[in-house]
């Protein structure tokens, strides 16, 4: 066939050729290799996979710490002790046995059967004991001569200077279970490999674990040990540093003590957690150790959710703390200004349906801020109604809550906020009822404390929604930076200045005058908000535990400078201004500490007369 | 619309070559992970098959559209194929970790695998269009740019093994096209003096973590340990090897990577110096025969294009063999068909379905 036209790739014709014989070349160079290593040398190496003469004994690389901001150790590691017999070395088994028995408190027939187990690999260490404690480490040592054939092997494991505290934000490390092996981006594990289980530690799991060495040594048939080929010393993982401060936590973990529920404090201008706090929790050492399977158990399926962070991963009513919303709804479109008025008694009817305030006998007439100062239900329930459900919704969505913080350690909760659409098929139409309950924080509002933290740093710093994070930097062994985070802002919430001003000065009010006064330290202005949230009653009224109800405390300070947000929240705990203030104020304590010379005029002079500060 | 000299001019021998290596594909990483742990590992053939199928589909497709209409869409083709690098790096970097994958519900797919079937399509194009101007060095600059630019990003995640194989894939198409030798040698001077000195300043740690560099996925132990045991896979497979299911050095995971980088090794194990025979023979045919489409094109993009996947096979198959036979140090590149991996057998398929396409359509231009 003739080409359509002159072929300008005739001129390529001739390089085609040279490939072709560079392939070939390729090709002959590929089967002359695969000639010498198949027939030439295929023998002897038919021989070497027959006996495997190439072990490898993996040497785990130490994790990398754990530090606070302030480079403070929070995680570390210390060396554990692992108890090893070499079969073929232990000369009289059953004296070896006697003494081991003896020192480890088991019976003797038990080691026996395991010496008896390892005689199938007489050369290969046999685990006998891990992590022996420090008596049984002396016995052993003064006991050589009479243990032929055991050795004692050190092994890093985590160790944690601060105890428990911030378990739940550090997470634990364990071996790599059974479940994670069936999945793909656990391919590359061996069994009995510690892996970075939750938290910080799984996060950042490919930065802290290091990369393990090993020891390469060329075995005879019988897994003698005949020399060792090569070693390659581990390396260590990075370091963390953390943007938590270990002060601040300590005095939030022990303000917190007994209680359940969670503490977190944030930088509201960056977004950085200083603490974070999350009870009842685990102990982290349990981890280190090797756990048994009931241990476990227990853990997972306590009815408390020790492994749950209640900071993102647990979601509760917010109760009084959601009327700042519908506040700054109603100011944002005018249904509300500072000098609305409502009368406020001590209930309040809609059609027939009747809703309570929490203060006996009512306040009578009350503005804007005094409201919020005195958290008066009735006061919001005609507000909420006034502003309507669709504006407080838009307003809460752009303070951060019903959506994830993003936060990145696990899974987090996104909460919930009403939803006002036309329902189909059987739900139940949207009420002007639900606007009232929803306008308190009940109903159908759930959020996390993570999430109202963000909404209060906005409200702080004039309306940047950031993302909270934890982790400021990664540094290798040698100091060399390999990771550094920077504050991100999410978004900007199109909120009038005045507003916030308004929010910032009425919530200061809460603290000085009103329901939370409990926060108060002196000599520092801090804006608070508390919240009562109502648990499901479950038929009795007898007052059990399980059925108080969930305390809340929001808050940051210094009004005019922020520079740190609190959330507490103790789950059926009562009274947030009862339970929870006390805490956010123990916060402020320790993140402010001894450089608060004067009072501020009028603030924490009047100790005498203490508000109500129940809502 | 279909033209019956389509259907005659397709070349079955080819097609039944490409089924035959998915097959012996499937067989080889079924045997070797039987005896993994990871119970991932265990059905990874059950994965194959499955690409093995939409890798039908893709190939299908491929030889359907007549290549001038994909001619028409090779710069986004490639747009795409570079935005995809970037994304990858992003998400990557939200992810810490690995930054190769794009992840889409369970099944994570190598953005770099389809940047090098787009850039093939694109240097194809673009030299189809300046034709007029291949003697101007100027003409060199936009696609040797662009080249840069994918290998950088690739660089980026790391995986310097793709990379320098862009640079190849973009080398041999420009070679093809007639460029002097002379313009190589500034290159390969500067870089033949400078490696030596720079690997004699560095320290030792500093080396092996550019031997990580290479190929992240390598254990720890280093090249050395990797190597040793894949030569021992080889060459016990013998003569005619230990057969299918015995290769006992491949499967007690002595080797790791078995099923993807280093699956040559399992097969020379368990088939011997004749199924490798086979099986390079079969690799061969599948190269020269791109190769010699190439050359009765009458048209300059198709040539270039089938030129271009013929180069980036050859490439792929000759580092992969020599590395797992000893020759070169280990780099992360799979083996086409063989290897586990839905991108990169997703890409083969495609790149020999075009083949398929420019040999059913010489006729017609």
């Amino acid at each position: 066939m003739e080409p359509l036209f002159p072929s300008p790739a005739q001129a390529i014709t001739p390089r085609i050729r040279t490939a072709v014989l560079c392939l070939g070349v390729g090709f002959l160079v590929l089967l002359l290799r695969l000639w010498y290593l198949q027939i030439l040398e295929g023998d002897r190496y038919f021989t070497l996979s027959t006996n495997n003469r190439l072990r490898v004994r993996p040497v785990e690389a130490p994790r990398g710490f754990i530090l606070d901001r302030n480079g403070e150790i929070l995680v570390e590691n210390r060396p554990t002790f692992d108890l090893y017999a070499t079969p073929e070395d232990v000369i009289n088994t059953k004296e070896v046995a006697a003494t081991l028995a003896e020192i480890l408190g088991v019976s003797p027939g038990e080691i026996e059967a395991r010496l008896h187990e390892g005689r199938e690999r007489p050369y290969q260490p046999l685990l006998l004991r891990k992590d022996l404690d420090e008596g049984m480490m002396v016995a052993v040592e003064e006991r050589r001569l009479d243990l032929p054939g055991i050795s004692l092997h050190v092994r890093p494991v985590r160790a944690y200077p601060i105890g428990g505290a911030a378990a739940n934000l550090l997470g634990y490390v364990s071996e790599v279970n059974q479940t994670q092996l069936a999945r793909e981006e656990y391919q590359d594990f061996r069994p009995g490999e510690n892996i970075g289980q939750a938290g910080v530690e799984r996060r950042f799991d490919a930065f802290i674990r290091g990369i393990d060495g090993g020891e390469q040594v060329e075995v005879d048939a019988r897994g003698r040990a005949l020399r060792l080929v090569s070693r390659i010393e581990p390396h260590s993982g990075a370091n963390v540093y953390l943007t938590i401060d270990k002060r601040i936590q300590e005095a939030a973990e022990t303000a917190f003590a007994g209680k359940k529920g969670a503490v977190v404090a944030m930088n509201p201008t960056t977004g950085e957690i200083l603490a974070m706090v999350s009870r009842p929790s685990y102990d982290p050492n349990l981890f280190a150790q090797r756990l048994t399977g009931e241990e476990w158990e227990k853990l997972a399926t306590d009815r408390m959710h020790p492994m749950e962070n209640r900071a993102f991963q647990a979601q509760y009513p917010p109760g009084s703390i959601f009327k700042l919303m519908v506040a700054i709804a109603g100011l944002e479109s005018g249904a509300l200004t500072p000098e609305t008025k409502f009368n406020c008694p001590e209930h309040f009817y809609l059609g027939t349906a009747k809703f309570d305030d929490w203060k006996k006998g009512g306040f009578g007439v009350l503005d804007l801020k005094s409201a919020i100062t005195h958290s008066a239900n009735v006061y919001f329930y005609q507000a909420g109604l006034r502003v309507g459900i669709d504006p407080i919704v838009r307003t809460a969505k752009a303070f951060g809550l019903g959506e994830s913080p993003g936060l990145g350690l696990g899974d987090e909760v996104k909460g919930n906020l009403p939803n006002p659409q036309p329902r189909r098929g059987g739900q139940p139409a949207w009420t002007p009822g639900n606007t009232v309950i929803s306008s308190i924080g009940q109903g159908p509002v759930v959020t996390s404390p993570m999430q109202l933290l963000g909404m209060v740093s906005a409200i702080a710093n004039g309306g940047t929604i950031y993302r909270p994070w934890v982790v400021k930097k990664i540094t290798s062994l040698s100091g060399e930076i390999l990771d550094e985070y920077e504050p991100e802002a999410v978004r900007q919430v199109a909120v009038k200045p005045e507003t916030l001003a308004f929010i910032r000065q009425a919530m200061l009010g809460v603290v000085n005058e009103g329901t939370g006064a409990r926060a108060k330290v002196p000599g520092i202005l801090i804006a608070g908000k508390t919240g009562t949230a109502q648990v499901v009653k479950k038929g009795d009224e007898k007052g059990h535990a399980a059925l108080k109800d969930h305390g809340w405390f929001v808050s940051f300070a210094p009004v005019d400078n922020p520079q740190i947000a609190v959330v507490v929240l103790v789950e059926n705990g009562g009274f947030g201004g009862l339970v929870a203030a006390p805490v956010a104020k123990a916060v402020y304590e320790a993140a402010f500490g001894a450089r608060q010379p004067f009072p501020h005029p009028g603030v924490g002079t009047d100790e005498a007369k203490e508000p109500d500060i129940e809502d | 619309m279909f033209d019956r000299r389509l259907a005659t001019h397709f070349d079955w021998w080819f097609a039944a070559t490409i089924l035959g290596m998915a097959f012996l594909g499937i067989l080889t990483i079924y045997s070797a992970n039987t005896m993994a742990v990871s119970t991932f590992r265990r059905t990874l053939y059950l994965r194959q098959m499955m690409w093995v199928g939409v890798g039908i589909v893709a190939l299908v497709a491929a030889c359907l559209v007549s290549y001038r209409t994909l001619a028409r869409f090779a710069y986004v083709i490639f747009g795409l194929g570079v935005v995809l690098l970037v994304v990858v790096l992003l998400i990557g970097k939200a992810g810490l970790g690995a930054h190769r994958w794009i992840r889409i519900g369970g099944f994570a797919f190598q953005p770099s695998e389809f940047a090098k079937l787009g850039l093939v399509l694109f240097l194809a194009r673009y030299f189809d269009d300046h034709r007029e101007k291949l003697r101007e060095p100027r003409t060199m600059l936009l696609p040797a740019t662009l080249t840069g630019l994918c290998m950088l990003l690739v660089l980026k995640q790391p995986d310097l093994g793709t990379a320098l194989l862009l640079a190849f894939i973009a080398l041999s198409i420009m070679l093809m096209l007639g460029l002097h030798w002379r313009y190589l040698i500034p290159f390969a001077a500067g870089g033949a003096a400078v490696a030596p000195v720079l690997w004699m300043v560095l320290k030792d740690y500093q080396r092996r973590r550019i031997l990580v560099f290479l190929n992240p996925n390598l254990d720890p132990l280093g090249a050395g340990y990797h190597i040793a045991q894949s030569k021992i896979a080889v060459g016990s497979g013998g003569a005619f090897g230990k057969g299918w299911l015995a290769a006992s050095q491949s499967q007690l995971n002595f080797l790791p990577l078995n099923h993807t980088d280093f699956i040559f090794a399992v097969l020379a194990e368990q088939w011997g110096f004749l199924g490798c025979l086979v099986v390079l023979l079969a690799y061969f045919y599948l190269i020269t025969k791109g190769l010699q489409i190439a050359q009765d094109c009458t048209d300059l993009f198709a040539a270039l294009l089938a030129a271009g996947i013929s180069a980036m096979l050859a490439v792929q198959v000759l580092i992969n063999t020599a590395m797992v036979l000893g020759m070169m140090p280990v780099v992360g590149i799979p083996l086409p068909l063989l290897s586990y991996g839905g991108s990169s057998f997703l890409v083969t398929m495609l790149c020999l379905g075009l083949l398929l396409n420019i040999h059913m359509r010489r006729f017609m231009y």
